[in-house]
């Protein structure tokens, strides 16, 4: 499953930069995220727990932002698995400047297996974008206040 | 004589006698039996379409309170060896994965527990280390050297490949007028039956004996095959099916293995283990048809006879392949040129495999898969002609006169009048009017279509065809094998009454009703007299390697098999009420259960006395006489030979015939397709019940529809099965059922004692290629060709819009 867009941010780019790389907005904000663990720079252990058409699950996994080019670029791995089935996938992000904003531009690759799979892969395409941009809104929110 | 004994039984549509218990809730289904001690039985499986497993933990799992035992691929090796099947080089395919996984929902461990609730928890505890493989989805990629192999024993994903030729190819098409090429593909579609997969299995520590409780619809080699897969001699290894199942439709034929996993994980934990499937596991793992692409290629004369037929099919069986395929590509062998008089076919036969769940026959094996590309070309030719798609078929049809028929496959179909059949379709439909209405609407824009599919309804398959899946060569080394036998025990009790013993293991299509009309009719006595016993022990059970409930076995050989019993305790009674009466047999007449000397109505003696004296006082018997009463058949039809050295096989023993004419209109902005009319008219022999043929034709109506407008199951290109449940795979409502106008001709099989043939698996395979038909013809203006199914909305639309552009 393949899922693209960007968000625009009203910050300057390393302001964005940051908020993307600070541990404590991405467990505040990552729709599910129950916690978010660093075992070494740039390394996560991560618990999620989200439902996709009624199959509701806790994943547990590794979340990695790797391949880091501050401010522009990084690349995020990760892998899960729990009840429900496993997650695997990678998404690029890129920041860049336009204007008075910065545009985080992403591309995901995901691949999911088991009953999660089977039963609500056909939603998760939208459900995945709705998150995504409910996550997107929230961090926004934080730049503001 | 009474009024009562004048009319027959047979014919009439006498209520359903099983239906009293099923409607107040007192059905016996495997879930409803509760032996002491019973354990429940989870499954693990494999969220991968294709990986190594590299190592199972499960300590974890096995720690939780209340589990009994675990079973993993490693026991199962240990404990069992692979199916047999019949094919030259099998998989490897056991009840459970060993060291590899080939599609998502393989078993991978069997979890047994003091309830459900406990092995569902322990499954999620069981680890699994999984080393994910590269993946093939697609039938056509499958076979390119560059896809992944599934099975290193093979060395490719081919399971079968072979040759046929039959009659004179080159003859054929040197002589055409012109030859039509097309590429068809089938979708894999399946069953959903209302009960799922169950099986109780429990065994004896001190006799080592199995006893085995399952909704297995047969056929019953398949217990011979897991008796040699579990080293259990099938005298220990006693399966039963209960008298109610809550439908099979092919698909429990597929359920073998899992009674041979239960069963394994009864023996490792030495207890009485339970496992019923969940709708989930049904859908991603049971069973499915077997989803097909067809290369065709057809030889035709301006007058439109096909006069050759070469196809190259592709089955993709999935993961591994297992017993009865590769029938589906040989099941129709003897009715592979249909309704029509064609004498030169060649065939390539190629059987893959793919990361795609297992298949079974789907109702209508390997037909379905046989007439959507067969009567799509004959449209094509007819659209080629400018001829009438209804004209075209009736210049092909074998004629009423040509009967018995041997098709250049070896099929000898029993009786016929194909044109018959037709034309009292088109006249329901009211044919002439209907395309005058179209061309009308045409005028207008709209998008109505008229599809006519004609087809052969094979029934009661002789076991034969599956061998020809080997070569002469092959066979030659090996037993042969034949055979579609039905069996049955008439007896009547020493107070008279009639008990029938019955082993056509019913699925829910009403056999206990249609056998108390046919002995009903035999003795001359209400249906309601009868005690009709219809489970299945094999152990106790008067049963033949072929009996199960499929391929409509059922209305031809099995109804001839209770005849038959019928027949040979009458004359039994007949022989010993002349003894009483101190008369020939010959001199006596039977009605209202007396038997009585003709012309001397004082000599007499009712039929429960001259029972009475068969069980009550051995010594009144005439010489050399069994004591009792008791008929039994266990009857084949002596057509069910073993294919020739030219690969010719009566792959079924009767042949039914369906006429299938849809009209329907497709909303050019929804795509959404709304029947017009529909006349479906069948040729099942003599009816025995017109109620049931009636309620056999609409479960075939709402079948097929799911296949050719709803029904698939979709893969994403992991091997992830995306319809796993009832929201993504779309199976037709009462709603979407369109009105239908059934009707039928009788020609009766005189290869049956009824004149009955097989009206089970009825339109499944008639309307696929009539909608397919019927889609073409409405978007003809814009030369849409139809060349696979589902026709879901969103795939008409497509073709829509790359027809404008």
């Amino acid at each position: 499953m393949k899922i693209k867009g960007n968000y625009k941010f009203k910050a300057d780019q390393q302001t964005v930069w940051d908020l993307f790389n600070s541990q404590e907005s991405l467990a505040r904000n990552l729709p599910g995220c129950e916690s978010l663990l660093e075992t070494e720079p740039g390394k996560y252990d991560a618990v999620v727990t989200i439902g996709v058409a009624g199959i509701k699950g806790t994943y547990e996994g590794k979340v990695e932002l790797a391949e880091p080019d501050p401010p522009n670029f990084y690349r995020l791995v990760g892998e899960g698995g729990g009840k429900p089935g496993f997650v695997k996938g990678e998404a690029a992000i890129k920041f860049s400047t336009d204007g008075q904003n910065t545009v985080v531009d992403y591309n995901a690759d995901v691949q999911i297996g088991g009953l999660i799979a089977g039963v609500g892969q056909r939603m998760l395409g939208g459900i995945s974008k709705m998150m995504l941009g409910q996550f997107f809104k929230k961090m926004a929110k934080e730049l503001k206040s | 004589m009474t009024e009562k004994q004048s009319e027959k039984w047979v014919g009439k549509s006498l209520k359903r006698t099983e239906d009293n218990r099923l409607l107040i809730g007192k059905g016996t289904f495997v879930d409803d039996i509760r032996l002491p001690n019973c354990k429940h039985a989870a499954i693990l499986r494999s969220p991968y379409a294709h990986a190594v497993i590299k190592g199972i933990d499960v300590s974890e799992a096995a720690a939780l309170e209340g589990v009994r035992g675990i079973l993993t691929g490693e026991d199962v090796a240990k404990m069992s060896s692979p199916f047999p099947c019949g094919v030259t080089i099998p998989t490897k395919y056991y009840s459970c994965a060993i060291d590899k996984v080939r599609f998502v929902g393989e078993p991978v461990a069997v979890v047994v527990a003091d309830d459900r609730y406990i092995a569902e928890d322990a499954l999620d505890l069981i680890q699994v280390d999984y080393e994910p493989l590269e993946v093939v989805v697609d039938i056509e990629e499958t076979v390119k050297p560059e896809a992944p192999v599934l099975h290193e024993n093979i060395g490719s994903n081919i399971y079968n490949h072979r040759f046929f030729k039959y009659g004179d190819m080159d003859k054929a098409f040197e002589e055409a007028d012109f030859v039509l090429k097309e590429k068809y593909k089938f979708p894999k579609y399946g069953s959903t039956p209302i009960e799922t997969y169950a099986v109780v299995a429990s065994y004896n520590l001190i006799s080592e004996d199995f006893t085995i409780y399952s909704n297995y619809q047969g056929p019953f080699v398949n217990h011979a095959l897991v008796s040699i897969a579990l080293g259990i001699p099938e005298n220990k290894m006693r399966w039963i099916v209960p008298a109610d199942v809550g439908g099979g439709f092919g698909t429990k034929t597929g359920m073998y293995p899992y009674i041979a996993l239960i069963t394994l994980a009864a023996k490792k934990t030495g207890m009485t283990v339970k496992w019923i499937e969940d709708r989930r596991e049904h859908l991603l793992a049971s069973a499915t048809g077997t989803d097909r692409v067809t290369f065709l290629e057809a030889a035709f004369k301006n007058d439109g006879r096909m006069i050759g037929l070469k196809d190259k099919v592709m089955d993709n069986t999935g993961g591994y392949i297992r017993a009865p395929e590769p029938g589906c590509a040989y099941r129709s062998t003897g009715n592979h040129t249909g309704a029509y008089q064609i004498r030169n076919l060649e065939r390539e036969v190629m059987v893959v495999g793919t990361n795609k769940c297992l298949t079974a026959p789907n109702r209508g094996y390997g037909c379905q898969e046989l007439y959507f590309p067969l009567e799509r070309m004959m449209d094509k030719a007819a659209k080629h002609l400018e001829m009438d798609p209804a004209d075209i078929r009736f210049a092909n049809m074998i004629q009423p006169d040509q009967f018995p028929y041997t098709t250049a496959t070896g099929g000898i179909y029993d009786a016929g009048d194909y044109p018959r059949g037709l034309k009292k379709a088109l006249e329901i439909l009211d044919y002439k009017k209907m395309r005058e209405m179209q061309k009308e609407a045409r005028a207008e824009g709209r998008f109505i279509g008229i599809g006519i599919a004609t087809v052969i309804d094979p029934s009661v398959t002789n076991i034969a065809y599956v061998t020809i899946g080997k070569t002469i060569e092959e066979r030659g080394n090996e037993k042969p094998k034949s055979g579609s036998g039905d069996s049955c025990i008439v007896k009547i009790d020493p107070l008279g009454s009639i008990t029938v013993i019955a082993t056509t293991n019913p699925q829910g299509q009403g056999h206990e009703t249609v056998i108390s009309q046919i002995v009903a009719d035999e003795f001359g006595v209400d249906p309601s007299e009868i005690k009709v016993v219809n489970t299945i022990d094999t152990n106790s059970s008067y049963y033949t390697i072929t009996t199960g409930s499929f391929s409509s076995r059922f209305a031809s050989v099995g109804t001839t098999a209770v005849v038959i019993a019928c027949k040979r305790v009458k004359e039994k009674l007949f022989k010993l009420a002349a003894h009483i009466l101190e008369v020939d047999p010959d001199q006596l007449e039977f009605k209202n259960k007396i038997f009585t000397v003709k012309g001397k109505p004082e000599a007499s003696i009712q039929m429960r006395h001259v029972a009475g004296s068969a069980h009550w006082n051995h010594s009144s018997l005439p010489d050399g006489m069994d004591v009792g009463l008791y008929g039994s058949a266990c009857y084949s039809m002596p057509t069910s030979k073993p294919p020739d050295e030219e690969d010719r096989v009566d792959s079924s023993n009767t042949y039914g015939f369906i006429a299938e004419v849809i009209a329907l209109e497709i909303d050019p902005k929804s795509c959404e397709i709304k029947f017009l009319k529909w006349a479906s008219v069948h040729d099942a022999g003599t009816i025995l019940n017109p109620m049931l043929v009636e309620g056999q034709v609409m479960g075939s109506v709402a079948h097929a529809l799911g296949g050719s407008l709803y029904e698939e199951f979709a893969y994403d290109e992991n091997g992830q099965c995306l319809t796993a449940s009832f929201m993504d795979y779309l199976v037709p409502t009462a709603m979407e059922i369109p009105k239908i106008d059934i009707d039928h001709i009788v020609v009766p099989s005189p290869f049956t004692a009824l004149g009955s043939k097989g009206a089970g698996e009825s339109s499944t395979m008639s309307i696929p290629p009539a909608i397919g038909n019927a889609i073409a013809d409405a978007l003809s203006p814009l030369g849409i060709e139809i060349t696979e199914l589902p026709m879901t909305p969103n795939k008409i639309w497509h073709l829509i819009k790359q027809s404008q552009t």
